[in-house]
């Protein structure tokens, strides 16, 4: 494969980060908690091209497994438990933002501009094909967790929560070519078992408080 | 010889609380959950005696492949997890009983309990002797997963809320440990290459001093922050008062006696490899700015509840704080301290919600004001929130007096290690000592508003004595004992951990 040069490789797993980080933003804008789940389902598909990109240019196995792992929980078992969840409910969208869709992604812009300049200084010591990828992932991170801040739906803060995920896993197969196997095995069972406890929780929330509205989460206070 | 009893040791602190926790989904009856349950805990007291004998006679042991890594500072860990696992053990036999008798909650959903307490009790013992940073980072998670459910227990609508809160802040903060993890196998892969170690304590120490110093800055800043919301520093901390009035009172006592320290252990164990690149006193300030802001914001916040527990919860934080700045000043007596102060505070905390358990089941309200002449009422009770209320406040002859003396001491001694604050500044040591001021008083007052005056009318007097008596005694005991004279071993094995800490 004579036209797979470094460069040309650089700029494939680069695109690929990057459409993780474009779909992280179409989650922000989405108000739909269906097509949300979609996305991140979308997006942990890229997660996984991303994954196994690098684990064919560099030859690593084990970022295979991580891989197939990647779309086995994550795209297909938690948007099937979070869609189960859902119909459940009896709200399909996120009415009422604290912060509105421009907003956020105005500030998600600057949150991608903060993750770039925080890993200036760490980023020449990577490897050259996923140089870029731990700025992105960070970026990701930090996204997450605005959103994380700025939705009131147990749902959607279930999501953001597992974007941020996707964030560090790219972080990790970026600046590491992944994780030792055991380790990764590890972070799958806890991410996995974490989104079913949540799916089990806006459950008992809905019966309980006959909405998934983090707001009406105030009863303990001073 | 000595190496296989040993082995099989280490084996068996993981092996019975993993048995125990599967056999207690099968098993329906009471008796026999809790007698699978001390047993297990019983085992896991025996085998930490053992290791712990062979990290006094060679520093450190490490087992299966390397997978097990563990030292003086994990011996005492261990030691807290036992000691107050074995206690919550005892105290859960009269307390979870009551519970079914009372038809709180199903008999069925006992087992449910008792599985999930086996889970919590296994994730911690496997965080504190993972070699690798990784599975540390899967075992702390899992504690987190693990208690989720233990404080929603009681399925009320408050008990749901504190739950999920607990569940999403903890777990957002501990990704973000998880990017610090990532971060700190980054820069050791540049220098050790090999794929499957390069996590690992025993692989980090050695190198530690060639990882380069930008990668573990940002590492250590996301780690501290990510277990920093574990040990419940504030401004990490809301979740903390919600889920310690929510829990059940065992739940509680372990939460903040044991969880909580063993997230300080994390912070402690990414601090040693930190420090042996970076200027020890960009991590110490970290530690001790934080620990200063949690001292006296709790202090503060302790003055405004009319709850006992959340009082409780908010003296956690205060605790908590208090021993950050003692691991960050440094020094001998600042770790000693700090370590000390771990030991001190996870007893007293358990027994005062030992105590605070007793009497929520008596008077069946958590506000203070309702609560009165417990002398009367539940006299051991009323010992007991005595107790851990004076210990708590650090007054002599308690351990804590020890211990706070020691970091206030060593605070005065070599002031804030930072590099924005000039050096020799007195300012801290005020600000400390004024806090402790207002949280001694705010503290005192509540609790002996509780404990004395007539009780009310409606209240049942008298307390029959039951196993959950026992570790009260026991708990009470030691607070007062260590204040007293520290045992020789228990002092040997705190100078052996802190040394480590010191080392580079």
């Amino acid at each position: 494969m004579s036209w797979l040069t470094p460069h040309v490789a650089t700029q494939i797993v680069d695109f690929s980060s990057a459409m993780l980080l474009l779909t992280c933003f179409a989650i922000v804008a989405q108000r739909r908690l269906s097509a949300c789940v979609d996305l991140f389902a979308l997006q942990s598909l890229f997660l996984a091209m991303t994954a196994a990109l690098v684990a064919f240019l560099t030859g690593s196995r084990h970022i295979y497994i991580a891989a197939a792992l990647t779309v086995v929980v994550k795209v297909i078992v938690i948007p099937r438990v979070l869609k189960g969840v859902i119909e459940r409910l009896n709200v399909t969208r996120e009415l009422v933002m604290k912060i509105n869709v421009p907003a956020s992604l105005l500030i998600c812009g600057a949150l991608v501009m903060i993750a770039f300049f925080i890993t200036q200084p760490i980023i020449p010591f990577g490897h050259l094909l996923t140089r870029d990828s731990l700025a992105i992932a960070l970026a990701i991170v930090l996204i997450g967790f605005f959103t994380m801040i700025s939705r009131q739906k147990a749902v959607t803060q279930l999501i953001a929560f597992l974007v941020m995920e996707n964030g560090l896993f790219l972080g990790a197969t970026a600046a590491t070519y992944g994780m030792p196997l055991i380790v990764e095995l590890g972070v799958f069972f806890d991410v996995l078992v974490a989104a079913l406890i949540a799916g089990i929780y806006t459950n008992r929330l809905q019966d309980a408080f006959d909405s998934v509205d983090t707001v009406h989460l105030s009863e303990l206070k001073e | 010889m000595m190496e296989s009893t040993v082995m099989i040791a280490v084996g068996l602190l993981l092996l019975p609380p993993l048995t125990a926790g599967c056999l207690s989904l099968l098993i329906n009856s009471s008796r026999w959950l809790h007698v699978i349950n001390l047993i297990s805990i019983g085992t896991l007291v025996g085998a930490e005696a053992v290791v712990a004998r062979a990290v006094f006679l060679q520093g450190s042991v490490t087992a299966f492949a390397e997978i097990v890594y563990i030292d003086a500072l994990s011996s005492v860990i261990l030691f807290i997890i036992g000691t107050v696992g074995l206690a919550c053990s005892l105290y859960m036999r009269s307390y979870m009983d009551e519970q079914v008798a009372r038809g709180v909650i199903a008999p069925k959903r006992l087992s449910l309990f008792f599985f999930l307490f086996h889970m919590f009790i296994l994730a911690m013992v496997l965080a504190t002797v993972a070699n690798s940073l990784g599975v540390q980072w899967v075992a702390i998670e899992a504690t987190t997963l693990a208690t989720t459910f233990l404080i929603a227990f009681w399925r009320r609508r408050e008990s749901l809320e504190a739950g999920w809160k607990y569940l999403i802040l903890c777990s957002v903060g501990i990704s973000l440990a998880l990017f610090g993890v990532v971060l700190m196998y980054y820069s050791s892969l540049r220098v050790l290459g090999d794929v499957s170690s390069a996590l690992n304590i025993t692989q980090l120490q050695q190198v530690a001093a060639q990882l380069d110093p930008h990668i573990l800055k940002l590492a250590f800043v996301f780690l501290f922050v990510g277990y920093g919301t574990k040990v419940g520093l504030v401004p990490m901390h809301s979740w903390l008062p919600d889920a310690y009035t929510e829990a059940p009172a065992p739940v509680a006592a372990m939460l903040a006696g044991v969880l909580e320290t063993v997230a300080v252990y994390a912070i402690l164990r990414c601090r040693g490899i930190a420090d042996q690149a970076l200027s020890p006193d960009f991590t110490g300030g970290l530690l001790a700015l934080f620990g200063l802001i949690s001292f006296a914001l709790a202090a503060f916040f302790i003055l405004l509840q009319h709850n006992y527990k959340r009082l409780f919860a908010y003296s956690s934080i205060e605790h908590m704080g208090l021993a950050m700045v003692g691991f960050g000043v440094g020094g001998p007596l600042g770790t000693f301290g700090g370590l000390f102060h771990l030991v001190n505070h996870a007893f007293a905390k358990s027994l005062a919600f030992f105590a605070a358990g007793n009497i929520h089941r008596r008077f069946k309200t958590v506000e203070i004001d309702q609560v009165r002449g417990l002398t009367t009422v539940l006299p051991w009770s009323a010992l007991a929130l005595l107790i851990s209320g004076l210990a708590l406040t650090a007054l002599p002859p308690f351990a804590l007096f020890t211990s706070e003396m020691q970091i206030i001491t060593a605070l005065s001694s070599s002031g804030l290690p930072d590099e924005w604050t000039q050096p020799g500044t007195r300012i801290p040591v005020v600000i400390l000592l004024l806090c402790s001021v207002v949280a001694f008083a705010g503290f005192l007052y509540r609790i002996t508003g509780m404990v004395w005056g007539p009780a009310p009318k409606d209240v049942v007097p008298g307390e029959r004595w039951s196993v959950g008596h026992v570790p009260i005694i026991l708990l009470g005991t030691m607070l007062a004992g260590f204040g007293l004279a520290l045992p020789a071993s228990l002092r040997h094995f705190v100078e052996m951990a802190s040394a480590l800490l010191l080392s580079r």
